[in-house]
C-alpha cells in the first residue's frame, strides 16, 4: 500500500522537476558570457523593470547590449497593473529585485520616489531634457501625445479639445477611462487642474453623449469602424493605425496635446549601480533616442528627429506634482461630474 | 482492513497538502498582506462610492449568467448525447468552440461580429446596440461558460446516468418530459450543481468581457475596479484595495459554493443501475430540428464572432471594409516572432503538466473514501479560482517568491492553485455516483489499490477525467494575468506574448494571434478526438 502513494509522489515529484528544472537551465546554457572585453567598466547582470512597449523596449536594449557588451541586461515586461502588482508583492517579501524600472507615465514613479525606492541619481545628460519631463530622480525618456483621432472626411473637422464637447457629431465623442492607466490619466490630471477646462469639460462631453472605453486603442477601433465620430487617443497610434489605411485623421488640438513622458530611475538597492546607471543613463544617448523615434515615440531630447508633427506643435502638460497624491479625489469628482 | 486505512491515510496526506500548499497557505497570505495596516483600510475599501454597486453587478450578473449558461449547457448534454441527433461528433466540438478561443480576444470578436460597424452591420445593416452593457456583458459570458458546464453535464451523463431508468420510465408510459424531470435531472443533480458552481465563480473573476463591453455604459463589475486599482497600486492604498476586494470576490464564491452545496447535499441520489448504455443510433425527425436549433446557436455565439476574428486578422487595418484588396497576411507576420514561439514551448509544457498534475490529484481524491471532508476540499479549491489572477499571483509571490522566482516552478504553483476547481469539480461530481459495490468488489476479490484504481475506477471516471483535463489544459494554456506576473528570464509563456502584443495597440495582429492559437488548439485536439474513438470502440468490443 504504502508503495503505491511512494510511487505517486516520486511520479508527481519527478515530473514537477522535469518541468521546472530543465528550461531555465537550458536558458542559462545557451548564453555563454565568457568574453570579457573591456568596454566601458560596467559588467555583470542587471534587471530591469519596465510597462513600456515591447518593440521599444527592444530597440534601446539593442543598443545598449552592442556598447555595453558585458552587461547582461534581463527584461521584466508587463502592463503597468501587473508590474505593479509585482513590486508591491517584492517590496512585501525581501525586496525589490529590479535595478533599473522603466515606466509608461510619471504618476506612478511618483509613487515609489515617495517610498524612496529610487536612487538619488540623475545622468549627465539630463538638464539637455525639457524641464517638465524630469525629477531631481527620474527623467523622461519619450513623450506620448494625447491628440485628437477623428473619422476620416468628418465634417466639421475638430480642431481642438473644447470642440469634442459640440454636439456637432452624429456618433458619439469616445475618450479612454483615466481610471484604467496612468496615461489616460494625465488628461484628467491636464483638464481638471486647468482653469480654462476644469471638471465642467467633462460635466460638457457627458451631455453631449460621450463615452468612455478602458482603453486609449479601443478609441482609434470605434473611431475607424465608425462607432465614434471623433475621440482621443495616443499620437503614435493614431499614426500606425492611419499608415495602415484605417479610414481615421490624427488632429493636433487646440490648445496642445497633452504631453506625458515615460520615466526611468535607478533603484536605490541596486547590487550592480555602475551597470544600473550606464543602462539609465544610456536611454540618453543620441542612438537610443534615435531607436526611440524609430518606434514611433517622440524622442525626449529635443535635438533628435521624432516622427512627424504639425510646425509649430503646442503641447500642454499635467501638473504631476499638484495631480500626484490626490489621484483618488480626482477620479472620484471625475466620477461624478459624469453623473456616474 | 487496516492496510487499506494506512494507504488511505497517505492518500488524504497527500491531498491535504498539496492543498496547503497550493491553496491554503498562498491565500493566508494574502489575507494577512489585505489586513497589514489594520482594519481600516480594509473598511474604507468597502465606503468608497462604486464598490457596492459593483459587488452588486457581479453578484447578479453571474447569477444571471449561471442560470443561463447551465440551462443551456444541459440542454446541449442531453440533445447531444442523448438525443437522436446526426452529425453527434461535429455538433459537440461546434458547442465547445468558445472554450478554444483564447477569452481575451472574445469581446474583439463579438463587437467586429455584432456591434455597430461590425461584420453584420456591414453585411446586412444589423447591429446590436445592447451589446454594450449588462446585456451584453451577460451574453458573451454566458456563451463562454456553455462549454464548461455542458462538459460537466456529459461527463456525468456518459459516465453514469442510466439509460435503462429512462427506459423503463418510458416503457411504463411516462412521457419524455416526465421522464426527464423524474429521472435524468433528478440522477445529474450533482453535475448541475458543479457546473453551477464553476460557472458563477468563471463569471465571478472574468474580467476581459465587462472591461470591453461595460465599461463604455459605466457598468462596473468587482474585476474591473480591482483592475482599476491595480493600474494606481504603486499606491499602497491603491494596492491594499486589490487585496481586499480579491479577497471579498473570494468570499462571494464562497457563498455560492455554500448554497450549492447545499442543494446538491439535499438530493443525493445512489447509482442503481449498471454502467451505462450507449446512446440511440438513428436520427429522429425531432433530433433533426433539435440538431437545426443547435446549429442555429453555434452559429450565432461562435461562427459569426469567429468570422468576424478571422476577417479582422485579414484586413490590412482596423475599419476597413474586409474586402479582398484590402486582405493581408501581415498580421500573421506580426503576430508571431521568436519569443512567441519559445513561449509557446512553455504555455503548452505548463498546461499539460498543470492539467496531469491536477487530473491525478483529482483521481486520488476519488480513489479516497467519500466524506464530508472531501465536500468542504471542493470548496477550498474553488476558493483560488474565484481569485482574479492577479491577486492570485500576488498571494504565490508572497508566498514562494524568495524561493521559487523566475522559474516556471511558481507559475506552475499559480496555475495549479488556480485552476485545481476545474480539475476536481467534474471529478466530484462524477465520484459521487460512482458504485461503492464495483469498488469493494474489485478489493474483495483480491485487487490492489492500483488495480483497482487503474481497472475499476478510472474507467468509470475516464469522462469526467478527461473533461477535467481538457479544460485544466485550456484554461492554463489561455492564462495571461498570472503568468504576465510572474515569469523571469527564459520563463516567459504565451500569456506574456499575447500582452505584449496586444500593448502595442494592434488590433488586427492580437486577433491574428487568437486565430493562429485556436487553430493550433484544434489541429493538437484532432489526434486526441481519433483516438478517443478508437479507444471507445475497444472498450465497446470488451
Amino acid at each position: 500500500m504504502r508503495t503505491l502513494t511512494g510511487r505517486l509522489v516520486q511520479i508527481l515529484l519527478a515530473v514537477v522537476l522535469v518541468a521546472c528544472g530543465g528550461t531555465p537551465g537550458e536558458a542559462t546554457d545557451s548564453s555563454p558570457t565568457t568574453a570579457v572585453a573591456q568596454r566601458g567598466g560596467a559588467a555583470g547582470t542587471i534587471r530591469l523593470y519596465t510597462s513600456v512597449t515591447q518593440d521599444t523596449v527592444d530597440a534601446v536594449l539593442q543598443g545598449f547590449q552592442s556598447s555595453n557588451p558585458d552587461v547582461k541586461a534581463e527584461v521584466f515586461r508587463a502592463p503597468t497593473g501587473e508590474l505593479n502588482a509585482r513590486l508591491a508583492a517584492e517590496q512585501r517579501s525581501g525586496g525589490v529585485k529590479a535595478d533599473v524600472l522603466w515606466l509608461t507615465d510619471p504618476l506612478s514613479m511618483y509613487a515609489y520616489d515617495e517610498q524612496d525606492l529610487l536612487a538619488e541619481w540623475t545622468p549627465n545628460g539630463a538638464e539637455a531634457i525639457p524641464e517638465q519631463f524630469r525629477t531631481e530622480r527620474f527623467w523622461g525618456t519619450r513623450i506620448l501625445n494625447l491628440v485628437i483621432v477623428h473619422r476620416q472626411g468628418l465634417q466639421p473637422a475638430p480642431t481642438g479639445w473644447q470642440d469634442l464637447a459640440d454636439d456637432a457629431y452624429s456618433e458619439p465623442v469616445a475618450f479612454p477611462d483615466p481610471a484604467f492607466a496612468g496615461s489616460s490619466f494625465a488628461a484628467l490630471g491636464y483638464f481638471a487642474l486647468d482653469e480654462e477646462f476644469g471638471f465642467d469639460y467633462y460635466r460638457a462631453l457627458r451631455a453631449n453623449g460621450a463615452v468612455e472605453v478602458q482603453a486609449p486603442d479601443e478609441v482609434i477601433t470605434g473611431v475607424a469602424e465608425g462607432r465614434f465620430s471623433a475621440g482621443m487617443s495616443l499620437d503614435k497610434s493614431v499614426r500606425d493605425a492611419a499608415e495602415e489605411g484605417a479610414p481615421i485623421e490624427l488632429v493636433w488640438p487646440e490648445p496642445g496635446a497633452i504631453a506625458l513622458y515615460s520615466p526611468i530611475a535607478v533603484i536605490r538597492s541596486t547590487t550592480n549601480e555602475e551597470a544600473a546607471q550606464a543602462l539609465a543613463s544610456f536611454v540618453l544617448t543620441e542612438p537610443a533616442q534615435a531607436a526611440i523615434a524609430s518606434t514611433g515615440w517622440q524622442p525626449v531630447l529635443p535635438g533628435v528627429e521624432g516622427p512627424p508633427m504639425p510646425t509649430d506643435a503646442e503641447q500642454v502638460f499635467p501638473d504631476w506634482e499638484a495631480a500626484f497624491g490626490r489621484q483618488d479625489e480626482l477620479l472620484s469628482e471625475y466620477r461624478s461630474s459624469l453623473g456616474d | 482492513m487496516r492496510r487499506s486505512r494506512g494507504w488511505e491515510r497517505s492518500g488524504r496526506l497527500v491531498v491535504g497538502l498539496a492543498l496547503a500548499l497550493l491553496v491554503g497557505y498562498p491565500l493566508v497570505r494574502l489575507v494577512l498582506a489585505a489586513f497589514a495596516d489594520g482594519p481600516e483600510p480594509v473598511l474604507a475599501t468597502f465606503e468608497r462610492s462604486g464598490i457596492a454597486r459593483a459587488v452588486g453587478n457581479t453578484v447578479w450578473t453571474s447569477a444571471a449568467v449561471t442560470a443561463a449558461a447551465v440551462a443551456l449547457g444541459t440542454a446541449g448534454a442531453l440533445t447531444i448525447e442523448r438525443g437522436a441527433v446526426p452529425a453527434r461528433r461535429w455538433l459537440r466540438a461546434g458547442l465547445l468552440l468558445p472554450l478554444l478561443v483564447p477569452p481575451f480576444v472574445a469581446a474583439l470578436g463579438w463587437t467586429a461580429g455584432y456591434g455597430p460597424g461590425g461584420v453584420l452591420d456591414d453585411a446586412v445593416g444589423v447591429a446590436v446596440p445592447q451589446l454594450y452593457g449588462p446585456v451584453g456583458v451577460i451574453t458573451v459570458i454566458t456563451v463562454n461558460a456553455v462549454p464548461l458546464a455542458y462538459l460537466i453535464v456529459a461527463g456525468a451523463l456518459r459516465g453514469r446516468a442510466e439509460p435503462d431508468l429512462e427506459r423503463a420510465a418510458r416503457v411504463s408510459g411516462a412521457s419524455v418530459r416526465t421522464a426527464l424531470w423524474t429521472i435524468t435531472l433528478p440522477l445529474l443533480r450533482p453535475a448541475l450543481g458543479a457546473s453551477a458552481v464553476v460557472v458563477f465563480v468563471f463569471s465571478v473573476n472574468s474580467f476581459g468581457v465587462p472591461a470591453v463591453l461595460g465599461t463604455p455604459a459605466g457598468f462596473e463589475t468587482m474585476t474591473t475596479v480591482i483592475y482599476q486599482n491595480l493600474a494606481f497600486a504603486a499606491d499602497p492604498d491603491a494596492f491594499t484595495r486589490v487585496l481586499v476586494l480579491a479577497v471579498a470576490l473570494v468570499l462571494v464564491a464562497v457563498g455560492a459554493v455554500a448554497v450549492s452545496d447545499a442543494v446538491a447535499a439535499g438530493g443525493r441520489v445512489r447509482r442503481t443501475g449498471g454502467p451505462a448504455g450507449t446512446t440511440s443510433a438513428h436520427v429522429t425527425t425531432q433530433g433533426r430540428w433539435a440538431a437545426a436549433v443547435a446549429w442555429g446557436y453555434v452559429g450565432a455565439t461562435s461562427l459569426v464572432p469567429l468570422v468576424a476574428l478571422v476577417l479582422l486578422a485579414l484586413t490590412r487595418a482596423v475599419g476597413l471594409p474586409p474586402a479582398p484588396r484590402y486582405w493581408t497576411l501581415q498580421n500573421f507576420a506580426d503576430a508571431v516572432d521568436g519569443r512567441t514561439l519559445s513561449s509557446l514551448g512553455h504555455s503548452l509544457l505548463l498546461a499539460a503538466v498543470a492539467a496531469t498534475l491536477l487530473v491525478c490529484l483529482g483521481g486520488l481524491v476519488a480513489a479516497l473514501e467519500r466524506s464530508p471532508a472531501a465536500r468542504r476540499l471542493g470548496t477550498l479549491a474553488t476558493m483560488t479560482f474565484a481569485l482574479p489572477g492577479s491577486a492570485l499571483a500576488v498571494a504565490v509571490l508572497l508566498a514562494y517568491g524568495s524561493v521559487l522566482a523566475d522559474t516556471l516552478a511558481i507559475i506552475l504553483v499559480a496555475y495549479l492553485g488556480k485552476l485545481w476547481a476545474l480539475g476536481h469539480r467534474p471529478l466530484a461530481a462524477a465520484v459521487d455516483r460512482l458504485p461503492g459495490d464495483v469498488h469493494r468488489a474489485a478489493r474483495a476479490s483480491g485487487a490492489g489499490p492500483a488495480t483497482t484504481l487503474i481497472t475499476v475506477v478510472a474507467p468509470l471516471l475516464s469522462p469526467a477525467l478527461a473533461a477535467g483535463w481538457v479544460l485544466v489544459f485550456l484554461f492554463a494554456f489561455h492564462e495571461l494575468t498570472m503568468s504576465a506576473l510572474l515569469y523571469g528570464p527564459g520563463t516567459a509563456t504565451l500569456g506574456v506574448a499575447v500582452l505584449n502584443l496586444q500593448q502595442l495597440g494592434d488590433t488586427p495582429a492580437t486577433a491574428a494571434l487568437a486565430i493562429l492559437l485556436t487553430a493550433g488548439v484544434l489541429v493538437g485536439a484532432a489526434p486526441l478526438l481519433v483516438f478517443r474513438g478508437t479507444w471507445s470502440r475497444l472498450r465497446r468490443v470488451d
